[in-house]
């Protein structure tokens, strides 16, 4: 009972935790700190927005219809996709840049806008805050009524998802930049990959699109959800047990596009892949 | 640094939208449709899905599902075809959740449950009553009906106010002739709309009173008072006033039909009141006592009552398919008769008309007037 609702919390705080985190470091290694401080604004907003909303969910006769629920999910996880392929490109560009300058005196065309970095905290947050707010809710009626279990599992979750966004923001941070910009940079795009097939598949749920019940593959059995290694994958690269072709099909498309793109060698004469991440102020 | 203010903008734009959409799908009854009318109870464990009642009435069904196993679950509310009505996901064992889902078709869904959130689930059948869904089915089919009248009406009264000032012009400069040749042609489009303009009490007399029908102490204006200056006893001193009345009157009548909002039974009224017009008045040549154009006004009637039925035909053609074609061939057999008594872009007058003929006319509009009447049964059915 503790443990299952633990895995949850995990899960729902990895989703939300690993991009802030990426982001975190990113800006620490490269002397962005003055951009720290549109972090937490952003985290902020986002589990304020779902912890109200989920408290009106759960304590007056308003509701979300279900179709609603989902399209916003659906919609704000694929927002969240764009800022984050917009991120891994910005890195890419930086990478290169990095070598070519010296530390610190990076090209401030590169500067990383705190709107951009406001936003894409937001959304890394926000686009499972409602859920998650809503399970928070019925954990704690649960724990009014009838046990408190639910609840201590959900929290003792959340708090093992920041430790481990923590780690990874403090074993990122210890790579030289070069390698720092690689690796983060491919987890991103699993990460992204994984975000744009999640929130397909809430759009497919809503009916918004079709194809909810035709599968690439059901691994409930070989690798659930409901297991701690599924949870984690689920919660760093929402892996679905149950992935339908249109997901698979968005993921694959996706690694396969942006993941050579992200890797390939820039040339000099080559123009950088175009993805604005800094939105310009 | 000139946009500082967007970030925290969007964020208020999303909370915005997020309440809004909230209260878009709030219901003030979130009433279940349990016999005593909570939540219909749903007790998961890993090996059942135990629904405390398999059917509810359409409109909102609230089911409070409580995980009892040792897994977490999922609850679900599919269509047929597994098409997701609604779902809970991440029930974590000892909790219970909500789920309100708006169903508004009647018929077979299927709840399910699934312990560790994967399969099929455990499935039960579920059973959805009542007709909210034919219910707005049928008032999106009326909605349509009376947007599609309601078009035909503004149509009509914006030639009314063209024509009407056109033809108060010719009175008012003392062209009589023209004004005479003007005159039918006018109140074609007052009297394919009659039943509209009958709404508003107190101008369809004004503008539309018969000399016979004149209560005592009422003034006789309008069209009627203008056809008897025109055709009987020439112009009157006050005809200019009573012409600028009427057209003040039926600038009037225009900007209040556009504030009308019609019910599919009106339009059905409507349909039938337009042909008991056309016997009462047209067939027995009262209507236009002076003028003896009584047939440029039954035409208008069948025109409008027409109109009406055309709006309401995906209704009715739904309903009763029968009725639908009686009527289409009893439109056709009245419309036959009053071609024959076509003269060049008009009719001939009712004076021309023969005995065999006017009852000819009579019999058909009977006819007609017989499946018209059922229509508002009909349509509210």
């Amino acid at each position: 009972m503790l443990f299952s609702s633990a895995l949850i919390g995990l899960r729902e705080g990895l989703e939300a935790a690993l991009v802030v985190s990426i982001l975190v470091a990113f800006l620490v290694k490269t002397d962005r700190r003055h951009a720290l401080r549109w972090v937490w604004p952003g985290v902020g907003a986002a589990v304020l927005l779902s912890v109200a909303v989920g408290a009106i969910l759960t304590y007056t006769t308003a509701q979300l219809s279900f179709e609603h629920q989902e399209l916003l999910g659906g919609s704000l996880s694929i927002v969240a996709v764009v800022f984050v392929t917009a991120m891994i490109f910005w890195m890419r560009k930086a990478s290169k840049s990095i070598a070519a300058e010296l530390r610190g005196k990076m090209d401030d065309a590169l500067d990383v806008g705190p709107a951009a970095v406001l936003l894409l905290s937001f959304l890394a947050v926000g686009r499972e805050g409602l859920e998650t707010a809503v399970f928070f809710y019925s954990a704690v009626q649960t724990a009014q009524s009838d046990t408190v279990q639910p609840l201590i599992g959900f929290a003792v979750g959340i708090l093992a998802s920041v430790v481990l966004a923590w780690l990874l923001y403090k074993g990122a941070v210890r790579f030289n930049l070069g390698k720092f910009f690689t690796i983060t940079g491919v987890l991103l795009v699993f990460v992204a990959a994984g975000v744009l097939g999640y929130g397909l598949h809430d759009l497919q749920e809503a009916a918004f699109l079709p194809g909810i019940g035709t599968l690439a593959f059901d691994a409930s059995a070989t690798l659930p959800e409901t297991s701690w290694y599924g949870a984690l994958l689920k919660g760093i690269f929402n892996y679905s047990q149950q992935t339908t072709v249109l997901q698979a099909i968005a993921w694959v498309a996706y690694v396969v596009i942006v993941l050579p793109l992200f890797l390939k060698p820039s040339k000099k004469t080559a123009p950088v892949p175009a993805a604005a991440a800094a939105s310009k102020e | 640094m000139t946009v500082r203010k967007t970030p925290s903008l969007a964020v208020l734009a999303g909370a915005a939208v997020l309440v809004t959409l909230a209260a878009c799908d709030g219901k003030s009854d979130t009433a279940g449709a349990t016999a005593d009318g909570g939540p219909i109870k749903v007790s998961a464990s890993d090996t059942a899905c135990e629904v405390s009642a398999t059917t509810a009435g359409a409109g909102n069904v609230t089911f409070e599902i409580t995980n009892k196993g040792t897994k977490v679950t999922e609850f679900y509310l599919y269509a047929e075809g597994d098409r997701i009505m609604g779902e809970v996901e991440n029930i974590a064992p000892g909790l219970n959740r909500r789920l309100i889902v708006e169903v508004a078709d009647a018929g077979k869904y299927q709840t399910a449950c699934k312990p560790g959130m994967a399969g099929a689930g455990i499935r039960g059948d579920f059973t959805v009553t009542g007709g909210v869904a034919k219910q707005n089915d049928a008032n999106a089919q009326k909605a349509q009906a009376t947007k599609s009248y309601a078009d035909y009406i503004a149509n009509n009264t914006a030639a009314l106010e063209e024509e009407t000032a056109k033809f108060a012009g010719l009175v008012k400069t003392g062209k009589v002739d023209e004004a005479k040749a003007a005159y039918a042609r006018t109140r074609v489009y007052y009297e394919r709309i009659e039943p509209v303009a009958e709404k508003f009490g107190d101008l369809d007399p004004a503008i539309d009173v018969r000399e016979a029908d004149l209560e005592p102490g009422q003034k006789f204006t309008g069209f009627h008072r203008l056809e008897k200056d025109l055709f009987v006893s020439g112009p009157q001193a006050d005809t200019p006033q009573i012409a600028d009345k009427l057209l003040t009157d039926v600038k009037d009548l225009v900007a209040k039909s556009k504030t009308l909002e019609l019910t599919a039974l009106d339009l059905a009224n409507g349909a039938k009141g337009l042909l008991d017009e056309v016997a009462t008045g047209k067939i027995t040549g009262e209507e236009e006592t002076f003028s003896h154009t009584d047939l440029w006004d039954f035409q208008a009637n069948l025109d409008g009552s027409k109109g009406a039925i055309t709006s309401l035909r995906p209704i009715l053609q739904a309903k009763d398919a029968a009725l639908t074609s009686t009527l289409d061939k009893e439109f056709a057999n009245v419309q036959g008769l009053l071609d024959k008594q076509r003269v060049g872009d008009g009719f001939k007058l009712y004076t021309d008309l023969s005995q065999d003929q006017v009852k000819e006319f009579a019999s058909a509009v009977d006819a007609l007037s017989e499946p018209l009447s059922k229509v508002a049964e009909v349509v509210s059915k």
